[in-house]
C-alpha cells in the first residue's frame, strides 16, 4: 500500500480521536474560572480546530490540488 | 524559600499566612507565564508576517529554483505528524487532570505518553527535513521561511520535552502535591501553546 495512504488514514483516525478527546476536555472545563482555565480553554479550542483542519486536509477538502 | 516550600506553602509557622502568600505568588507567576506566552506569539507573528510578505512578492508558489518549480511539502506526512503533536496535547491535559485528582499512576502514564509523543514529533520533523525537496535554508524564500519557522517551533518542542521531563522528576521528588502544582499548570499551558503554534504553521506551509 502507498505510504501516503497509510499516513493519511492514520492521521484521519488520529484527528477524530484527538479532536473528540479535546472537545470533551473543553466541555468539562467550560465552566471553570481563572486565567489558567481560560487560557487552557482557548488553547484546547484552537487545538480542536487544528484537528478539524487535519480532517479536512485528509478528505482533500483543503490543501493543494493535484 | 525553596521551590518546594513555595509550592507547598510550608515556609513558616503560620500555615494559613503561607497559604495566602502561595495563592498570591501563584497568581503573579501565572500572569507572568501567560505574558511570556504572549511574547512568544509576538515572536512567531513577526516571522509569519515576514514569510507572508515575502511570499506575496513572488508570482508563482512554490518558487522556481534553478529553472524548476519547487514541489509542495509532503501533506500526508504533515497530517500524521500534526496528529502526533495534537495527541500529546490531549495526553498532557489528562496528566494534569489526573494529578489534580490524586491519581498519580495515571499521571505517570499520561506524562510519559506526552514526552514520547513529543519526541516522536521531533523525529518526524527531522525526517521531513532530510526528505523535503525544497533546497536548503539559504536556497530560496521557501526554504528559508520553512526551516526558520518550523525550526524555531521544533526548538520550542525540544525545550518543552526537557521542561516536562524536569516537571516529572520534580513530582517524584515531592515538589508538588494535589493542591499545589503551579509548575504542572505552567507546563501544560506551554505544551498546549506549542500545539497551537503548530496549527498555524501547518496551515501556512502545507495548506495555504
Amino acid at each position: 500500500m502507498d505510504l501516503a495512504v497509510i499516513e493519511r488514514g492514520t492521521a484521519l483516525v488520529g484527528a477524530i480521536v484527538v479532536g473528540v478527546f479535546a472537545s470533551i476536555a473543553l466541555k468539562a472545563d467550560w465552566n471553570a474560572k481563572g486565567l489558567d482555565n481560560d487560557t487552557t480553554k482557548l488553547l484546547l479550542g484552537l487545538m480542536a480546530f487544528g484537528c478539524l483542519m487535519v480532517l479536512a486536509a485528509s478528505f482533500g477538502l483543503i490543501g493543494p490540488k493535484g | 524559600m525553596t521551590t518546594a516550600a513555595v509550592e507547598h506553602g510550608h515556609g513558616g509557622d503560620a500555615h494559613g499566612h503561607d497559604e495566602v502568600i502561595y495563592q498570591e505568588t501563584r497568581d503573579m507567576r501565572l500572569l507572568g507565564f501567560v505574558l511570556f506566552l504572549c511574547s512568544d506569539v509576538v515572536l512567531f507573528s513577526a516571522f509569519v508576517f515576514a514569510y507572508l510578505y515575502l511570499r506575496g512578492t513572488i508570482d508563482e508558489w512554490p518558487p522556481i529554483l534553478n529553472g524548476h518549480q519547487l514541489p509542495r511539502l509532503d501533506l500526508p506526512f504533515a497530517e500524521f505528524n500534526s496528529v502526533v503533536l495534537f495527541g500529546s496535547g490531549v495526553t498532557m491535559h489528562h496528566a494534569l487532570e489526573n494529578w489534580k485528582h490524586g491519581k498519580k499512576g495515571l499521571f505517570d502514564v499520561f506524562m510519559g505518553a506526552t514526552i514520547v509523543l513529543g519526541i516522536m514529533f521531533l523525529c518526524g520533523q527531522a525526517y521531513e527535513y532530510s526528505h523535503a525537496a525544497i533546497g536548503g535554508w539559504s536556497s530560496s524564500i521557501f526554504g528559508a521561511s520553512f526551516f526558520t519557522l518550523t525550526g524555531m517551533h521544533g526548538f520550542h518542542v525540544f525545550c518543552g520535552v526537557v521542561y516536562l521531563a524536569i516537571l516529572w522528576w520534580q513530582t517524584k521528588k515531592g515538589v508538588y502535591d494535589t493542591g499545589h502544582y503551579f509548575g504542572l499548570t505552567a507546563g501544560t499551558l506551554y505544551w498546549h501553546f506549542v500545539d497551537v503554534i503548530w496549527v498555524g504553521l501547518f496551515f501556512l506551509f502545507y495548506i495555504f
